[in-house]
């Protein structure tokens, strides 16, 4: 492809290819150079597999993965196979399941479950004054039964989207070549719709390596790499550069793996369905839908149970770590608002500000991507990929340790903090801004150019309006995902620059309930505000651009 | 405003596309550009809109080269095939859209956008969204928003097929109408034969990025030079025969084809040979075989089609080559299939041209 210096966008490109160069690359290609270095070469890889814990942790990381990943599309495949094929009672209610995840922030469902079922938990007492007794449920336990209550959304969303765009008529087809009905299913629609399952796994299985929150709150003495690169990246006496830098990388690489898996098993499994008919949901009757729905609301319920924990928790009255359950006050969210409101205006602000740079990005990189292709662009595509295979403390380390010292020095700035904000976004914005543009005909563009309008203002006076309602959906999933980040801000935050989900954190790790809830509440105002605006009053669908 | 391409070349990753091609469209003048898809007619009307680059060579506009504008400065007015109409602003601010980039005063686009829509009956429309209105309309908006501007040039890339047949008529007659009465040199792409033979002045004809042929519709027709453009422009059987001796440019010749001998037109000089005569099949009379004459050659009918005013037939000749053959007039559907024939190449009517 040509290189024409005297185009604007070239050098649009170059700009920036330079800004993610600085900014992103930098960090990512920090974090594999130091774990190289120290004073004996490749000093941190001889601690990390010399260590029996560490080896201990990326075994038990790997297996807690593989673990989640089958419960969660155990959960999620039946439950999309029967929300795409049949109808039953309360049905309804599931479609609103990817809302209720993408709303709840993993920090309070973890808080949730210890609410329940921690060791002094309410489930946990009722149970044993019914003479129950549980087994703790720190540790394994407690990881692979809220993980798989989470992550089961994205089985769930991947497995319903490809089975709704599977055509019906391939089955029937099938059918009338003599294939007995549940014949026809199996030969038929699981080849088509087992690519976007299996992808949908091994996402799963990534966000479950990356995963912080739970990790670390439900983790007990499971030893798991997160848990321990977090511990290397904040303890004070051990604080090893090198360690930390290689642990970072350890996850890097199982993540860019199973990532590569992932895209090598979609662009394999990518069968064209010319112009489908999509399946009508068939109505079940009797025994067979009372068990179907009585399974589906189970899976609903504990979806919706940290939301409904959470408001309780807030007006809950508490005396330290014990919660007066039943004893009603406002008294944790007055607290929480007037006399130490700095989580919610640093959450407001770095999200705000981070909300608002990744949507310009992500609208200026998608055109370059999209409409502008030029030699560059596609080192910028690739670059802008990369963050999906850091986990949020990867991430962290490699930030901190970039802009410690130096030209750019970001430590200790609440910049750095809006940074790993946009990073983690960036590669999604990126993609609701590329499929609206994909979605714009190129003609609109050169009808306005034809009509003597130059390029650069035919882009904001015809393009930039089109992209408007998926750069507000995107702003908004932006929003509701930043205002929630946990695992690279505890990272990189610095004494007084706390966000709520920071906040929440420690008042978990103190056994402060009460008002970790309060602050939770808050929270889900914060996250919810947007979304109801955007979907009740503009009308955006914001999932318009994920399926 | 004239429109000279001299010795273009347009080439996509190092593969030249376009090379040193050269054409003169007259001012005031309709042409089309026709050809498969492919053939590069829409490669060669985007470098002339300015959409590609040019590799080499000149586009002038009257004595202007434009090659190396860029597009929004070679005032040109641009028709898409997918309308390409702004879907969130109103049919009025879609046309008023290139006037304003021309910074003209407010009340002079009210006027001229008025007058432009009341001229395609639209002025009633203009506060519609494009998506309230149908494909015809909305390729009227396309229409008269290109032309609103006063561009030197109006350029259309298949303005008419997304719409249904009837439609198609109606807009054609619009397009030709608004074209004469601005007088703007126009290109027009298409694939459409019929489209080409109504509405141009000229036709070129494309293949793999050269002009196959450039001529008025009557004379792409009547006197192809190529079987190319023979097969491309209306039905036409493609034959094989002899040529006893050189034939110059204009000449009649005599043909050996399956055993008989029989008249064509040279439009070139043709050298000795194989040849190939391209004859349309309203050219090919039928007689019943008992009335046979030595001009004409033996056939069977093989299938037969009945179409209201006339009756297309196959047949094959003792050789068996096929042809087709249309015949009109009364009782133009008396043969039956199978039935032997004899069918008569009126010579005027067939080419001799080179294989």
């Amino acid at each position: 492809m040509r290189l024409d210096l005297r185009s604007i966008w070239v050098w649009l490109s170059f700009a920036m290819l330079a800004l993610l160069g600085v900014f992103l690359v930098y960090p990512v290609a920090n974090i594999f150079l130091a774990s190289l270095g120290g004073p004996g070469r490749g000093e941190g890889w001889a601690i990390v597999f010399g260590d029996p814990r560490y080896l201990r942790a990326i075994a038990n990381t790997l297996l807690l993965g593989t673990a989640v990943t089958l419960a969660a599309m155990g959960v999620g495949v039946p439950l999309a196979y029967l929300t795409a094929r049949y109808d039953y009672p309360g049905k309804a209610i599931v479609s609103i399941l990817p809302l209720v995840t993408l709303v709840t922030p993993e920090v309070i469902v973890a808080q949730t479950w210890l609410m329940m079922l921690g060791n002094n938990g309410l489930i946990r007492r009722w149970l044993l004054e019914h003479g129950v007794v549980l087994p703790s449920f720190y540790g394994w336990f407690g990881l692979t039964t809220s993980m798989t209550f989470i992550y089961y959304t994205y089985a769930y969303i991947g497995t319903l989207a490809a089975i709704r765009g599977f055509d019906v008529q391939l089955e029937e087809a099938a059918r009338s070549l003599g294939s007995s009905p549940v014949r026809a299913r199996l030969r038929v629609l699981v080849p088509v719709v087992l690519p976007a399952i299996l992808a949908s796994a091994l996402l799963i299985f990534t966000l479950v390596v990356g995963n912080f929150a739970l990790s670390m709150i439900l983790g007990g003495r499971v030893e798991l790499l997160s848990v321990k690169t977090y511990q290397a990246a904040v303890s004070e006496t051990t604080s090893n550069p090198v360690l930390q830098s290689t642990l970072a990388s350890v996850s890097i690489s199982i993540v860019m793996i199973v990532l590569f898996a992932q895209r090598w098993i979609v662009s394999r499994g990518r069968f064209e369905i010319v112009q489908g008919r999509v399946a009508r949901p068939s109505r079940l009757r009797g025994v067979m839908a009372l068990g179907f729905a009585a399974a589906a609301s189970l899976v609903v319920v504990v979806s919706l149970l940290p939301l409904a924990a959470v408001v309780a928790g807030a007006f809950t009255v508490s005396r330290g770590p014990v919660m007066r359950w039943g004893q009603w006050t406002t008294a944790n969210i007055d607290r929480v608002l007037s006399r130490s409101p700095e989580p919610l205006y640093n959450t407001m602000t770095y999200a705000g500000a981070a909300t608002a740079i990744a949507i310009v990005l992500s609208a200026l990189i998608g055109y370059l991507i999209v409409r502008r292709r030029n030699a560059v662009t596609p080192l910028i595509d690739y670059i802008t990929a990369l963050p999906l295979a850091l986990s949020g403390t990867a991430l962290g380390i490699g930030l901190i340790h970039a802009f410690n010292t130096g030209w750019i020095t970001l430590t200790g700035t609440a910049a750095i903090i809006v940074l790993a904000y946009v990073i983690r976004r960036l590669p999604f914005g990126l993609r609701n801004a590329s499929s609206t543009l994909y979605n714009i005909p190129r003609s609109l563009e050169e009808a306005s150019i034809s009509l003597g309008v130059p390029p650069g203002r035919t882009f904001l006076k015809v393009i930039l309006p089109l992209m408007a309602p998926a750069l507000a959906a995107a702003a908004v999933l932006t929003w509701t995902t930043t205002v929630a980040e946990l695992s690279t801000s505890i990272i990189v935050y610095s004494g007084g620059r706390e966000t709520i989900p920071i906040q929440i954190f420690k008042l978990i790790e103190g056994g402060l309930m009460a008002q970790a809830s309060a602050y939770g509440l808050v929270l889900v105002a914060v996250i919810l505000a947007p979304i109801v605006v955007a979907t009740r009053i503009f009308r955006i669908d914001l999932f318009a651009s994920r399926a | 405003m004239r429109i000279a391409i001299d010795r273009l070349a347009v080439a996509y990753d190092d593969r030249r596309v376009i090379d040193g091609l050269s054409l003169t469209i007259d001012p005031g003048t309709i042409f089309t550009l026709l050809g498969p898809s492919g053939c590069g007619k829409t490669t060669l009307l985007r470098a002339i809109a300015g959409f590609v680059p040019v590799a080499a060579g000149r586009i002038l506009f009257g004595e202007t080269d434009v090659a190396r504008l860029p597009a929004h400065r070679r005032n040109i007015g641009m028709v898409f095939q997918d309308y390409a109409l702004f879907p969130d602003k109103t049919v009025f601010e879609n046309v008023a859209y290139g006037l304003r980039a021309r910074r003209t005063d407010d009340a002079a686009v009210r006027r001229r956008v008025g007058e432009a829509l009341d001229r395609v009956g639209l002025g009633a429309f203009a506060d519609r969204l494009p998506a309230a209105l149908s494909g015809g309309q909305r390729q009227r908006v396309a229409l008269v928003r290109a032309l609103v501007i006063q561009p030197d040039v109006l350029l259309m890339d298949e303005p008419l097929s997304n719409l249904d047949s009837k439609l198609r008529h109606q807009v054609r007659e619009t397009i030709s109408e608004l074209q004469r009465e601005a007088g703007i040199t126009t290109v027009f792409v298409t694939h459409d034969q019929d489209e080409a033979l109504a509405m141009s002045d000229r036709i070129g004809v494309m293949n793999a990025g050269r002009l196959e042929q450039v001529g008025a519709p009557a004379e792409i027709y009547r006197t192809p030079h190529t079987a190319y453009v023979a097969d491309f422009i209306g039905a036409a059987n493609i034959l094989s025969a002899d040529l006893a001796a050189p034939a110059a440019a204009g000449a009649t010749v005599r043909l050996a084809i399956g055993g008989r001998h029989v008249g064509a037109v040279c439009p070139q000089p043709l050298p000795a040979g194989p040849v190939r005569i391209v004859v349309r099949p309203e050219d090919i009379a039928m007689a019943p075989a008992d009335g046979a004459t030595d001009e004409m050659l033996s056939a069977r009918v093989v299938r037969r089609h009945y179409l209201g005013a006339k009756t297309g037939y196959a047949v094959t000749l003792t050789d068996g080559t096929r042809i087709t053959i249309d015949v009109s007039g009364p009782d133009h559907d008396r043969f039956a299939t199978g039935d032997s024939v004899a069918v008569r190449i009126d010579p005027s009517r067939a080419l001799a041209i080179a294989p």
